[in-house]
């Protein structure tokens, strides 16, 4: 995390505080003010142990980790295609092969390049906030930090030598919040870059331009709102044939183990509201915020995942390694659960439709989560995934800083 | 603010009694922990009581520490040079070698009045929520058992003041609200702990 980051953490708590401490001045005894992850959590979750796992900010190297309890269905293997690079979520893959890699909690990405077998992790830029976006498209490489969006032309020509950032657009984060505002970046089938702004808590109302999807024309700069009423989305894409834009969207914690599910969704239309604050999994009011309002006012999801499993990455599969069955399904690196006393997810789930479209979800990629009671309960994360031009499967694992590639042999 | 005392000429002294190579067991210390051990002590049992032990920490909670010295998101005189030329492989390699030291039986006593107290207000304010019920840290999350007195009070008051950095705001906004009484109580508390 940058100082930067640091500040912001510091000056939300300032901010949160400033209010309690009038308060403490008048009762000595006043609690103290919660961090953005413990808002919301109700008296009786007060004493609650469940809390948010720190990754390996150093980075953890596969010989210290039982890479072999991963498990794949038959005739798949999975393999470690990368380590070194810690931090590593969100993938894009440039035109010459080189793997693109952001990261969340500290300030860099990764450049990973093929040389002869063996994967070289560079560390292309450094001392972003929250690069945590990433998306390359003929030769430029753009980037979602925290508060805007950059681009590097020429990327993949400079890989040791990366040009300055032009700015796309700035001021995405104009209050300077805690919350949810690292970014998920993808390019559109109309040439427009799409990404999240989240929530800035656990449960509280959103400003005009929060908790939604947006895009900004690279070319102009000018945004829009797409899609609004979603918690945290930090993995879409677009359906190969449709072209609609699918997305996971992470629900709100501390209502307890099962509810609400975490989700996929599907948008038919832009202005579209999936719910949040007011509805939770298309069917569940809020407690609080969905007081006076009705589900029936919200598009529900297409499908719920489970609850707090935390779907991050998501792409349709249309390589052709793959058996033929798997083509357009959705792969999910789900990346929870913290906020539930038996842990779920740290897998990479498979989505695939019958012939109504009627989605059916199973877990693909499996062995992540060791002991379910645990603290920690796993020993990896899956964080996004990515089709590679031969039709294997990337899955980051932003707890390691590890690249994980799975392929087809046949039976 | 981090309250590193000890001054640089007995650093250096420090550094040149372990390079002579005396009888002290330097093939059970690997070589970059050497340094460490000057401030922090055989084995990670700081003796000192402005340094923080290393012995028995999770070992994800020092090496995270180091990254954010190396990274300049947590500031010190004295650590921040030390971390600056780690590379994240030699902060993996310090971080296990110490969580597997054994921490010393404290040499601290808990004021009768602070024991009950001292539970009371860990309690109070969700210290054992995080660092665990018997104080002993898990995952990036540090020990304070047995912990150096002075060193803690430092810490918390550090957080208070919103000088030191905190990974995701969580001490800062837990500090808030402890008064100074408090922090001398906790620290007094804490650094009694033995193991459970």
């Amino acid at each position: 995390m940058s100082p930067a980051s640091f500040r912001r953490l510091v000056s939300l708590a300032a901010s949160v505080l400033a209010g309690a401490l009038t308060a403490a001045a008048v009762q000595a005894q006043a609690p103290a003010a919660a961090p953005s992850w413990q808002q919301g959590r109700s008296a009786e979750q007060d004493k609650s142990t469940l809390h948010p796992f720190a990754i390996e900010v150093t980075g953890k190297g596969a010989k210290l980790l039982p890479i072999d309890k991963l498990k794949v269905p038959a005739g798949f293997k999975v393999e470690v295609w990368a380590e070194g690079a810690p931090g590593a979520r969100s993938m894009s893959l440039g035109d010459k092969g080189t793997v693109f890699v952001g990261t969340r909690q500290l300030k860099d990405v990764y450049a990973i390049v093929d040389r002869g077998g063996k994967r070289e992790v560079k560390v292309l830029l450094k001392g972003l906030e929250s690069p945590n976006g990433i998306v390359f498209s003929k030769g430029t490489l753009y980037v979602a930090e925290h508060h805007r969006i950059t681009r590097y032309d020429g990327i993949e020509g400079s890989l040791d030598n990366p040009p300055a950032a032009k700015v796309v657009i700035d001021g995405l984060d104009p209050q300077n919040q805690p919350g949810h505002f690292w970014k998920f970046l993808a390019l559109g089938p109309d040439g427009k870059l799409y990404y999240n702004v989240g929530s800035p808590g656990n449960i509280v109302m959103p400003s005009y331009f929060q908790a939604s999807i947006s895009r900004v024309d690279p070319k102009s700069g000018i945004t829009e709102t797409y899609v609004q009423g979603v918690r945290n989305s930090v993995g879409f894409d677009w359906h190969p044939k449709t072209k609609e834009l699918w997305f996971t969207n992470h629900a709100r914690d501390w209502l307890g183990d099962d509810s609400p599910n975490d989700t996929l969704h599907r948008v038919a239309k832009k202005g579209t509201h999936f719910g949040y604050p007011y509805c939770h999994q298309g069917d569940t009011l809020d407690p609080e915020f969905g007081k006076n309002r009705s589900c029936k006012e919200f598009t529900p999801p297409t499908l719920k995942l489970g609850a707090h499993v935390a779907p991050i990455g998501m792409r349709f599969y249309t390589g052709k390694m793959f058996p033929a069955e798997y083509q357009n399904n959705i792969f999910i690196a789900l990346r929870g659960s913290w906020n539930r006393t038996i842990k779920q997810g740290y897998n990479v789930t498979r989505v695939s439709f019958d012939a109504n479209g009627k989605p059916k979800m199973e877990p693909f990629l499996t062995g992540f989560l060791q002991d379910e009671k645990a603290d920690p309960p796993m020993w990896g994360r899956p964080a996004d995934v990515m089709v590679m031009r031969d039709g294997s499967l990337l899955v980051s694992d932003d707890h390691n800083g590890i690249i994980y590639r799975v392929s087809y042999a046949g039976k | 603010m981090n309250g590193f005392s000890r001054s640089p000429a007995a650093l250096a002294a420090g550094l040149s009694f372990f390079a002579a190579g005396t009888a002290f067991a330097a093939d059970e210390v690997p070589r970059k922990a050497e340094a460490c051990i000057v401030c922090h002590g055989m084995g990670g049992n700081a003796t000192d009581p402005a340094m923080p032990s290393l012995a028995g920490q999770p070992a994800q909670s020092i090496s995270m520490q180091l990254f954010m010295f190396r990274e300049s998101n947590r500031k010190d005189p004295q650590m921040s040079p030390m971390a600056s030329s780690l590379s994240n492989a030699d902060m993996n390699e310090l971080a296990a070698y110490f969580a597997k030291q054994k921490p010393a039986s404290p040499s601290h006593r808990t004021a009768p009045e602070n024991a009950a107290e001292g539970r009371r207000l860990a309690e109070q304010h969700h210290c054992v929520q995080c660092h665990g019920p018997a104080l002993l840290g898990l995952q990036h999350i540090p020990r304070l058992a047995g912990q150096q007195p002075a060193y803690l009070k430092t810490q918390l008051r550090a957080f208070k003041a919103r000088t030191r950095s905190d990974f995701d705001g969580t001490m800062t906004s837990a500090a808030q609200l402890l008064s100074e009484k408090d922090i001398d109580v906790l620290a007094d508390y804490l650094s009694g702990l033995g193991a459970p």
